[in-house]
């Protein structure tokens, strides 16, 4: 059992792991007539307000803008960051929120995180295919044929949050503040990822300094390839999927080392 | 033929939980756990179990709330990791340490059946093949399509005990399971779980009745204070554990003169007392154990403070105080006898005592000559053992026939 990798322990338990996706996705919508389509429609009044106020009222000028309208360029990523954002709360809050289980039934844990962010990641992402599709029948030019850049970079960053999010999860079952802390994190992270601008608009030594977060990288990727067709280095992918991979491995051996204790906790 | 494989065993097992009331202990807790050190204050829920489950075991659990109960089957579940000591299981255990864990109240019925077979480890398409024996064992009829949320906690009990029945685990964990469900659904779960034994099923159950635990399990475990107190026969251990807490209901009130006796309880020299107690010649200091139907003695001696032969009464009663049979020696004309300058002794024979299994306690009172007032009270404790399905304290004697 110690030994399993996280792909073995979702085959073994894939039925259970599917249950609980399923779960989750059904039981955010329980109850509400819209059902999935808030799902969608929270985000397109994100962009809607983002495009009023950047557009409308601070007018920001950049190049890209001379091809693209402000709402294609904050679309390409601003799924992703979504998907990134819930997946990791909602992957943080749900080994505590699953406490009777956890208390009552023997079964492994890791599969709740692993359901939360995975759920997430579908909902966000069937978003995101229908706001490109869309865009593309509007007319919208976008690089289709980058399609398996687009994959490649939307599994790192699906992996990217399963590490963050078991690492977090494991220390929120025994201090309930890490919930809040990351609120207010992500809240910085957004703006502080260039989401809303591009790069280049920062400050140059700022620049520098932005490069390091893992986010700017797989969502400028994501740009890029839809946007400008432009594919990535292998080295880069190579460079982020073993960062990505060793931080995963981290977090976790963290999470099934202290899981044990977690009935103690929740 | 060879002894049955062992399933689970435990070997000095405890299960301490941390006592964190601060932020700053948890996270202290937190770092300690990482270093694999113990931390801080602990309440030990478990301490130093050692016990062995073997294939075709049927054992109770019993103890009073809090004693650990739940904490050594949710060991056993593998839901909780032990603090101390090594546990080695190798069997596929279904534990339901709660019927309808993981029921979520918005779903229907049906759809968590689903998760809940998922949590068993079933398939979709296992589940499927199962829903109709599953529903059928629950019995809750069209209510299987509303939401949980409308369901008694007998209906959500039935839903998750047939969920159970659907897996036949090599190890059945129940915890308090019975409890809930009406008279026909227990009738029923027991029925199953008796059929689950009889085909090499292993079950460990916990309960606080122990009518299911004498008639379901082999063997019994009293746990108290986090200690394996007693492991033994189902009967024997359950008969004592009922004891025990007869005897704690008493309470102080062991030690008080029966109803109606109000006379003063002065060992002094100045009134009639009993000096000395023995059953079949043990002192009253000791519990005697005896058989059923075998001989007892009471014998004893009693202080007459002006010479004259005192009147002796003697009764046996419930651990609690509850009466089963009282004698006064005026009923047949008998006197103890002057063995000393104002000691008489008395002895009291019973040639086939019909008490069933149990604890009991044999009372001696010393009376005036003229068995108008009563003095005092010595008891001796006296076990009744063996084996018997009877209910009540004592075997009467009676035979079944056939009515015309």
């Amino acid at each position: 059992m110690t030994g399993d990798s996280a792909l073995a322990t979702l085959w073994r338990h894939r039925w259970l792991w599917l249950g609980f996706v399923r779960r989750d996705i059904t039981s955010r919508y329980l109850g509400s007539v819209g059902g999935m389509a808030w799902a969608l429609l929270h985000p397109l009044a994100l962009l809607a307000i983002y495009a009023l106020v950047f557009q409308a009222v601070f007018k920001v000028r950049f190049a890209e803008l001379d091809q693209f309208p402000f709402v294609v360029f904050v679309a390409t990523v601003l799924w992703p960051w979504m998907a990134f954002q819930e997946g990791l709360m909602r992957g943080t809050q749900s080994v505590v929120q699953h406490a009777a289980l956890v208390k009552k039934v023997p079964f492994p844990h890791e599969l709740l995180v692993y359901a939360a962010v995975t759920a997430t990641f579908a909902v966000q992402l069937l978003g995101y295919t229908l706001v490109c599709v869309l865009l593309g029948l509007m007319g919208q030019a976008l690089h289709w044929a980058s399609l398996g850049w687009v994959l490649c970079w939307l599994v790192l960053l699906y992996v990217l949050t399963l590490a963050f999010a078991l690492g977090l999860a494991t220390v929120q079952v025994f201090l309930r503040d890490v919930e809040q802390v990351l609120s207010q994190v992500l809240m910085v992270l957004f703006y502080a990822t260039p989401i809303l601008y591009p790069l280049t608009l920062a400050p140059a030594w700022l620049q520098d300094i932005m490069r390091w977060n893992p986010l700017m990288q797989i969502l400028d990727a994501l740009r890029q390839a839809l946007l400008f067709g432009l594919g990535s280095s292998a080295l880069k992918v190579g460079v982020m999927a073993v960062a990505v991979l060793c931080l995963f491995w981290m977090t976790r051996r963290l999470f099934r080392r202290m899981s044990p204790y977690f009935e103690d906790m929740v | 033929m060879s002894e049955p494989t062992v399933l689970i065993r435990l070997q000095g097992v405890g299960k301490a939980y941390p006592l964190l009331h601060t932020g700053g202990r948890k996270l202290a807790h937190f770092w300690s756990l990482l270093r694999s050190r113990p931390s801080g204050e602990q309440f030990h829920a478990l301490q130093g179990v050692d016990l062995e489950i073997r294939q075709g075991e049927s054992l109770g659990l019993v103890g009073v709330n809090g004693a650990g109960k739940s904490t050594l089957l949710k060991l056993m579940a593998g839901v909780v990791k032990p603090s101390t000591g090594t546990l080695t299981s190798h069997a596929r255990v279904g534990a339901l340490l709660e019927l309808g864990a993981g029921f979520h109240p918005e779903y229907t019925g049906r759809e968590n059946v689903f998760l809940a077979c998922a949590l068993m480890g079933l398939s979709r398409a296992q589940t499927l093949e199962r829903l109709d024996d599953i529903l059928a064992f629950a019995d809750i009829g069209e209510h299987v399509e509303q939401p949980i949320k409308h369901y008694s906690s007998g209906m959500v009990v039935r839903l998750g005990f047939a969920v159970a029945t659907c897996v036949t685990p090599d190890v059945l964990i129940t915890d308090e399971v019975l409890a809930v469900g009406d008279e026909s659904f227990q009738r029923k779960c027991i029925a199953w779980m008796e059929r689950y034994l009889s085909h090499g099923g292993t079950l460990l159950l916990c309960s606080h009745s122990m009518y299911h635990i004498q008639k379901l399990c082999r063997h019994a475990a009293w746990i108290h204070d986090g200690q394996l107190k007693r492991l033994g026969p189902a009967l024997d251990v359950t008969r004592e554990y009922i004891a025990w807490h007869e005897r704690k209901s008493a309470g102080d009130a062991v030690g008080a003169l029966p109803e109606g006796q109000s006379a003063a309880v002065v060992a002094d020299t100045s009134i009639y007392h009993v000096t000395q107690l023995h059953l079949n010649g043990t002192p009253s200091s000791t519990a005697v154990e005896l058989p059923m139907d075998a001989q007892l003695h009471v014998t004893g001696e009693v202080y007459s403070p002006d010479d004259r032969p005192p009147m002796v009464a003697s009764s046996i009663v419930r651990p609690d105080g509850s009466p089963v049979f009282g004698v006064y020696s005026d009923i047949s004309g008998y006197r103890a006898h002057r063995i000393a300058p104002k000691r008489f002794a008395f002895g009291l024979n019973y040639p086939r005592l019909p008490l069933l299994p149990g604890s009991y306690v044999v009372r001696a009172h010393a009376m005036d000559p003229e068995g108008m007032r009563l003095f005092d009270q010595v008891e001796a404790r006296l076990e009744v053992v063996g084996g018997s399905r009877y209910e009540g304290v004592c075997l009467l004697e009676h035979e079944w026939f056939h009515p015309q």
